[in-house]
């Protein structure tokens, strides 16, 4: 239909192996940076502000995670905790003196050498041992946070992020903020893109599916392993920072509990692991589903449709988004991703059924 | 013998009260297809994985092209240029045809993240380099028309094939290979020999080779080591060494027996 594709035919290995193969995918990614860049301009700065700016940011924080566990196979349970390190040393970093391109830089260091120390630590074991190791990251960075004054700045405060500027934008402004976030969440996007297609993202992937295999083919386990939690904790630093600075804009100890964690888990998994677009999709579906079924419902409450008691109604959004998630992951394990792809395939080749892929 | 690639000194490897090698010696020459044959549980792949790091012998040693390799973590041997494959199909699942074979040029890359991020300037250049080497191992082992497609979906012979190409990729100073013929037909088999012979006339190989089927051993292999209960029972040409009496005893038992 709108493909208009007979195949895919490559003079250069070079060719081979380019990101978008399909023309039509590469209009649609054209597109969709369009529609993103100018956003500001066509979308009310609320819907903005609490609806598309939260959705780039946790798409970027998703894609940090998916990195460990999609492709590396590494469960972590306590990335929210890698995100708080990046946040409150961004914070400190600025305060400090230092500008804000090097403190957001230096933020995700910080955050990498800790994340890959406790990953070091918990690389001895695997599964749901190595969940209950990063478990225990997120809950020793919590006591710390809170517990330390010259962090936290006392046990219930708030500290405000400094008014900053990146390169020449001052983020005093919505659509700067968004602009930012957009950015850093664009690069990550085509840094995940590019690993999937070079030997560090291969030897990831050798180590998720068989360790003795790329064992003997050369990939030293532990170092790989090592490798990626600095990495993925790099990106989840520098994402934790520009989420305070861009969205939060103050920061406590509560953003970055054990139950974030679990919502970052939620977005990877429904969203499909390992998987860039799956990113995408699975964190816009953990942050809006709920808010669009309250608003679903609350508009059916008004008009008398849904005839239960106020009490219900507020319980009745969550419900329903959790009898979603189960679903999607009956009838498609491998999540949002794979019904995108499923879709797609099957206007690649209608009017017909069968691609020889 | 002075030019062996592998040579083993009495390597001796227990579990427990179990000992699965006692006292094996053997030396490879370059060049040479090296069987190791021997009934079920005899220690072949003990041996195997002894060279390759997996289970390091209590004693004795292991040396390539002279270096003692025995201790060492199995990414290192494999990085010193001893490639293998595995008696059930080891490849990685969620990858092509084509990206399970350049695993196989791993030795020769360096993967960094941020070689990743600046792809088109750094990252595609190591790609394209390595994929000329990938291509010429795909085409000689005629894998062209399953290069797209994903590991899973594939048959089981070709699989092997591909373990097998993975391995090629890795240009090994040594190849072994545990019984790549292994749940394969006559057919299969056959071309699978032609591919190995094809592969070390190419690639002036030397191989260490587990293989059950004795057609394809003699059809294989210059020397072969007999095991059996983790010791060496004869070694030799491969229709001599076969051919001995107590090799014939290990697979079907004394003549008195059969009475």
């Amino acid at each position: 239909m709108f493909y208009r594709l007979s195949g895919t035919y490559h003079t250069s290995y070079r060719a081979d192996r380019r990101l978008w193969k399909v023309p039509t995918d590469r209009w649609l990614v054209v597109a969709l940076l369009v529609l993103g860049a100018f956003a500001p301009l066509y979308v009310s700065p609320l819907y903005l502000g609490s609806y598309v700016l939260p959705w780039v940011i946790w798409s970027a924080a998703a894609l940090s995670l998916t990195l460990l566990m999609g492709l590396a196979g590494q469960l972590h349970f306590g990335f929210a905790a890698v995100m708080a390190i990046g946040a409150y040393a961004s914070i400190h970093l600025t305060r400090a003196g230092i500008p804000f391109e090097i403190s957001l830089l230096l933020s995700g260091l910080i955050a990498a050498v800790i994340g890959a120390v406790f990953g070091g630590a918990a690389l001895r074991v695997k599964g749901l041992y190595l969940v209950m190791a990063t478990l225990a990251m997120q809950y020793l960075v919590d006591w710390v946070v809170v517990n330390v004054p010259w962090i936290s700045g006392g046990a219930h405060a708030t500290l405000r992020t400094p008014a900053v500027s990146f390169l020449l934008l001052p983020l005093d402004s919505l659509a700067a903020r968004y602009w930012l976030a957009l950015g850093w969440a664009v690069l990550l996007t085509v840094f995940f893109m590019n690993v999937k297609r070079s030997s560090f993202g291969r030897a990831l992937v050798a180590i998720r599916d068989k360790d003795f295999a790329a064992a003997v083919i050369g990939v030293d386990p532990f170092r790989t392993k090592l490798m990626a939690f600095f990495t993925s904790s790099f990106m989840g630093g520098v994402t934790g920072a520009i989420l305070a600075f861009c969205f939060y804009r103050a920061v406590t100890p509560e953003q970055f509990g054990f139950n974030v964690s679990i919502q970052l888990v939620a977005m990877v998994l429904v969203g499909g692991l390992g998987s860039v677009i799956g990113s995408w999709l699975g964190a816009g579906f953990v942050l809006l589903a709920p808010i669009f079924l309250t608003n679903i419902i609350s508009a059916l409450a008004a008009t008398g449709w849904v005839p239960v008691s106020q009490n219900f109604l507020s319980h009745l959004p969550l419900m329903i988004y959790g009898a979603m998630i189960i679903g999607f992951l009956l009838l498609e394990p491998l999540g949002l991703a794979k019904i995108y792809d499923n879709i797609r395939k099957y206007f690649l080749v209608w009017p017909f059924r069968h691609a020889r892929s | 013998m002075t030019d062996a690639v592998l040579e083993c000194r009495n390597v001796t490897r227990r579990f427990g009260g179990v000992v699965a090698l006692k006292d094996v010696s053997i030396a490879v020459a370059r060049g040479e297809i090296f069987g190791l044959v021997g009934p079920n549980g005899s220690g072949k792949t003990t041996l195997v994985n002894a060279i390759t790091g997996f289970y390091p012998p209590q004693q004795g040693q292991i040396l390539l092209d002279g270096q003692p390799i025995n201790g060492m973590k199995p990414f290192r041997i494999a990085d010193r240029g001893v490639a293998r494959t595995f008696q059930n199909v080891a490849l990685f699942h969620g990858m092509s045809v084509l990206d399970n074979i350049l695993m196989g040029r791993h030795i020769y890359m360096k993967p960094n993240p941020l070689a990743s991020l600046f792809y088109p300037w750094w990252a595609a250049r190591e790609e394209t380099a390595h994929r000329r080497k990938v291509e010429e191992v795909i085409d000689l082992l005629q894998l062209a028309p399953a290069r797209d497609e994903y590991v899973d979906v594939i048959p089981l012979g070709l699989q092997k094939r591909v373990e097998l190409a993975r391995a090629l990729c890795a240009e090994p100073r040594l190849l072994v290979l545990d019984e790549p013929m292994a749940g394969m037909n006559q057919e299969e088999k056959e071309y699978m020999v032609r591919f190995i012979l094809d592969a070390q006339d190419a690639l002036g190989l030397t191989v260490l080779i587990i293989e059950h089927h004795m057609d394809v051993v003699t059809a294989l292999c210059d020397r072969v080591l007999v095991l059996n209960n983790g010791q060496q029972i004869a070694q030799g040409p491969a229709r001599e060494a076969i051919a001995d009496p107590r090799v014939i005893e290990a697979y079907i038992g004394k003549p008195r027996d059969a009475a």
